[in-house]
């Protein structure tokens, strides 16, 4: 199974907030049954994937051993505003169909952060090193030695 | 949550009177969009709670060019951001509603309520006290920080002030009304909020069984106004530093200029390091720049969060540069 996906991005250099413009999403599960089924799993994937890349982190206190965000206030997901426009391209026909079904649950979700962090990287000249790209983060980064 | 007498009073007369004729604690209720969450964490636990929902005087929204603007306490964040005289006279209101981006929360929160809520400081949350401490130990400095104060911190409160509306109010040199068992008394919005020295202060200047009844905001006069904050996200998500500014031109420059920061300190702040250099100036890319940079000169940030330095100094900026396009 393969699959390709890209990233068009923005960062706020002055803030390190980054923004999803658009993602895309080619992908491959061998014989579609339904494409609608299979389209919906890579949105979903495609948002999720957004989330973790941007935002999502358990923090614990070493203090107390608490988990301090244990809500949807601070355990922070992607809203409708912070994803961008999706597109989603299942790769169909010949050479695809005769293998068979093949499952499409996690596929599309390892891409993003990858496809994310290379944006943002190629954005701003300077990789931050580890997700979600937090503005805390970004800024760090851009202090380094980033080309704004 | 546990179980809780009910009361929904017609007049400020008649809750008044609930408030502090209950056994036990005693809790306001507005919109509930904070209430709410605090009782089903547990943070609150109300013996009575007294809704003001069906308290008349308590609500509207009125303008009038010598007066100016006078905001109930159970008025809606929607129904004042959709209210003309504010969108015409305080641009800068809207900015500051336009924040909440939840229209739930719009719908639901009040003015009041905007001004009461209660810090969002996680360990305060989960349980550790409003000073957010553990065996007499102070769990912040050393804690995960992230999101608390950078200026105002050297304890014992480290939470950031949460209204949405307070920097502008501040800004504009609003007043609140509050009524309580001794009467009616009035207060600059900035004598409102203070930096809880114990566990038994609270963050604001109410007396037990007070309430907020209305803000007055000043009428505007050659004025130019704005917020901006930052914040992480577009869906709903409290800002990590903004900024309200005030200014009072003269021609196509500065006579003077109010600067209030949020989210940065355990009250709205103040900046007047940031309004002086102002005075005279016209807004400028640089100018607002360096306005940024001498509000956040005497910041002192936690070990996790100076970050927040830079996203406030921004916010400022971008704040006086908004507020430098607008209408007079």
């Amino acid at each position: 199974m393969g699959g390709v996906q890209i990233a068009d991005v923005s960062v706020d250099t002055e803030t390190g907030q980054v923004k999803i413009n658009k993602m895309v999403a080619a992908q491959d599960c061998g014989l579609i049954i339904d494409m609608k089924t299979a389209e919906s799993q890579c949105y979903g994937a495609l948002i999720m994937g957004i989330t973790y890349a941007l935002f999502e982190e358990k923090i614990m206190d070493r203090t107390t051993g608490r988990m301090l965000n244990n809500n949807m206030e601070f355990y922070k997901l992607a809203g409708i505003g912070d994803i961008g426009e999706l597109v989603v391209h299942m790769m169909t026909g010949p050479g695809y169909d005769e293998r068979g079904t093949i499952g499409l649950g996690e596929p599309p979700v390892i891409s993003p952060g990858a496809a994310i962090s290379n944006a943002v990287a190629n954005a701003i000249g300077v990789r931050v090193p580890t997700l979600p790209l937090t503005p805390d983060k970004v800024l760090a980064a851009l202090e380094k030695g980033g080309a704004a | 949550m546990q179980a809780f007498e009910y009361a929904r009073p017609t007049t400020t007369e008649e809750t008044i009177k609930l408030l502090n004729g209950a056994k036990g604690d005693t809790q306001v209720l507005a919109g509930g969009t904070d209430l709410v969450s605090l009782m089903k964490d547990g943070i609150s636990k109300p013996a009575r709670v007294v809704s003001l929902q069906h308290v008349k005087e308590l609500r509207g929204i009125t303008f009038t060019a010598a007066k100016g603007l006078r905001l109930g306490a159970t008025a809606t964040f929607e129904e004042v951001m959709e209210n003309a005289d504010v969108r015409k006279h305080y641009p800068a209101i809207v900015q500051a509603i336009e924040g909440v981006t939840s229209p739930q929360i719009r719908n639901t929160g009040t003015v009041g309520g905007d001004l009461c809520q209660r810090p969002r400081c996680w360990y305060y949350r989960a349980g550790f006290g409003l000073l957010a401490t553990q065996n007499g130990k102070a769990l912040v400095p050393d804690g995960d920080n992230r999101y608390h104060a950078i200026l105002g911190n050297s304890g014992p409160a480290y939470f950031v002030s949460p209204s949405s509306l307070a920097p502008i109010l501040m800004a504009l040199d609003a007043r609140v009304k509050l009524h309580g068992p001794q009467g009616p008394r009035e207060l600059a919005v900035q004598d409102f909020f203070v930096s809880p020295k114990s566990e038994q202060e609270s963050e604001h200047a109410l007396e037990a069984g007070e309430i907020l009844t209305e803000v007055l905001v000043p009428p505007p006069s050659n004025v130019k106004m704005a917020v901006y904050e930052v914040r992480q996200r577009e869906a709903l998500d409290w800002p990590l530093a903004a900024a309200a500014v005030v200014l009072h031109m003269d021609g196509g420059s500065v006579k003077s200029a109010r600067v209030v920061l949020g989210h940065v300190a355990p009250t709205p702040w103040p900046s007047p390091e940031a309004e002086a250099p102002l005075a005279g100036q016209a807004i400028s890319e640089e100018v607002a720049w360096s306005a940024g940079k001498a509000a956040l000169a005497k910041a002192t940030p936690l070990s996790k969060n100076s970050y927040k330095v830079q996203l406030a100094r921004v916010a400022v900026k971008r704040a006086l540069l908004r507020a430098a396009k607008g209408e007079a």
